[in-house]
């Protein structure tokens, strides 16, 4: 299936997508990434951050190829884009969504279900999709490219 | 069953493999109705060795056999008197953890104990409940999630795995950190170590 297919489903809407728009979405990124590695915080607000910051990432992506997700089953939809995007590998999606099948657990049921080790595991797959991203965007769409390259 | 451990388990002592796709079909998800050529598919049997085998459990009340348009559905019988001793075994054998167990054997040298806690672990899980397992070793999420990933479609649930690796798992145990304090007193199937191997980790 291909975005297109995705859309006539009903699970895409057709998007126009600006400098702008890509600009805010990474900021959003680059700001979380940032704010996830604060001392202190807990491991499931570590989590549910770096994962906020991939879904913006794989959102821009997918604003870039024309679309954005409809209401229902937005995150997963988003992710599952990425794919067809940027051409992530499967086993890469298959951990994001894991993970966001954990914060949501993680969001409403028992704390603690989050270890440190997958709290870090998380931020270091949104920071490899923020850059995947980037390459991506300087490679096929120049001109919508971040002007200074990803903060480190 | 397992390709991993060519010794015998529990389900491959006491049932044969038609008897044990039925049982993982019918007990894992008792509140589910099922017609035979979804048997035959889901379970991966002969089409006749089923028949055989349904007419028989129908005849012993273990299953409920009902019939809907042109279509036979097969259904367990919450009725039959052997129905909770069955489900448990199902799930302690020809179920979720020897499905579990083998998506994660591939692994198995480094971890150092799994088990599924929560609802699952307790017998008191719902239609839609997710299997809650824990593992400790030296593991990523990452490579979890990928194991059992297969899982969740021949379970039929959500398979919601926590990853520590040991010297958290401790650490956090030693500092009363209340879900791992809670996981370590309460029913559990054990998938990979025991007992014995959790008193190590310090539980």
């Amino acid at each position: 299936m291909s975005l297109s297919d995705w859309a006539r489903s009903g699970w895409l809407v057709e998007h126009r997508t600006s400098p702008q728009e890509i600009a805010d979405l990474l900021g959003v990124a680059d700001r979380d990434l940032r704010d996830c590695a604060r001392p202190g915080l807990s491991e499931d607000w570590q989590l549910a951050i770096a994962y906020n910051a991939a879904l913006q990432c794989a959102a821009a992506a997918l604003a870039v190829s024309g679309y954005r997700a409809s209401r229902d089953a937005h995150h997963y939809r988003v992710i599952q884009s990425l794919v067809h995007t940027i051409g992530m590998e499967p086993h890469l999606v298959r951990q994001l969504d894991a993970f966001r099948k954990k914060r949501n657990v993680g969001d409403y049921e028992r704390a603690g279900l989050i270890s440190e080790t997958e709290a870090r595991e998380m931020l270091a797959l949104a920071q490899t999709l923020r850059k995947r991203v980037e390459d991506w965007l300087r490679q096929n769409h120049t001109h919508l490219a971040p002007r200074r390259p990803m903060p480190t | 069953m397992s390709t991993v451990h060519p010794v015998h388990t529990v389900a491959t002592a006491l049932f044969g493999k038609t008897q044990r796709a039925l049982l993982a079909l019918f007990f894992v998800r008792p509140e589910q109705s099922f017609y035979l050529r979804q048997i035959v598919r889901t379970a991966a049997i002969g089409q006749g060795a089923a028949q055989r085998e349904l007419a028989r459990w129908v005849e012993a009340g273990l299953l409920i056999r009902t019939r809907r348009g042109n279509q036979v559905y097969y259904q367990a019988n919450t009725a039959s008197p052997v129905f909770a001793e069955l489900k448990g075994l199902t799930i302690k054998t020809a179920g979720v953890a020897d499905v579990l167990r083998e998506a994660l054997a591939g692994l198995a040298d480094r971890i150092k104990v799994a088990f599924v806690h929560g609802s699952m672990a307790c017998g008191t899980e719902k239609a839609d409940s997710d299997v809650d397992v824990l593992i400790v070793g030296r593991v990523t999420f990452g490579q979890i999630a990928a194991a059992l990933h297969g899982t969740q479609e021949l379970l039929g649930r959500e398979v919601n795995p926590t990853v520590y690796v040991p010297r958290e798992f401790h650490k956090k145990l030693r500092a009363g950190h209340h879900f791992l304090a809670a996981a370590a007193v309460a029913p559990k199937l054990f998938l990979i170590g025991g007992e014995r191997e959790l008193k190590r980790l310090g539980a």
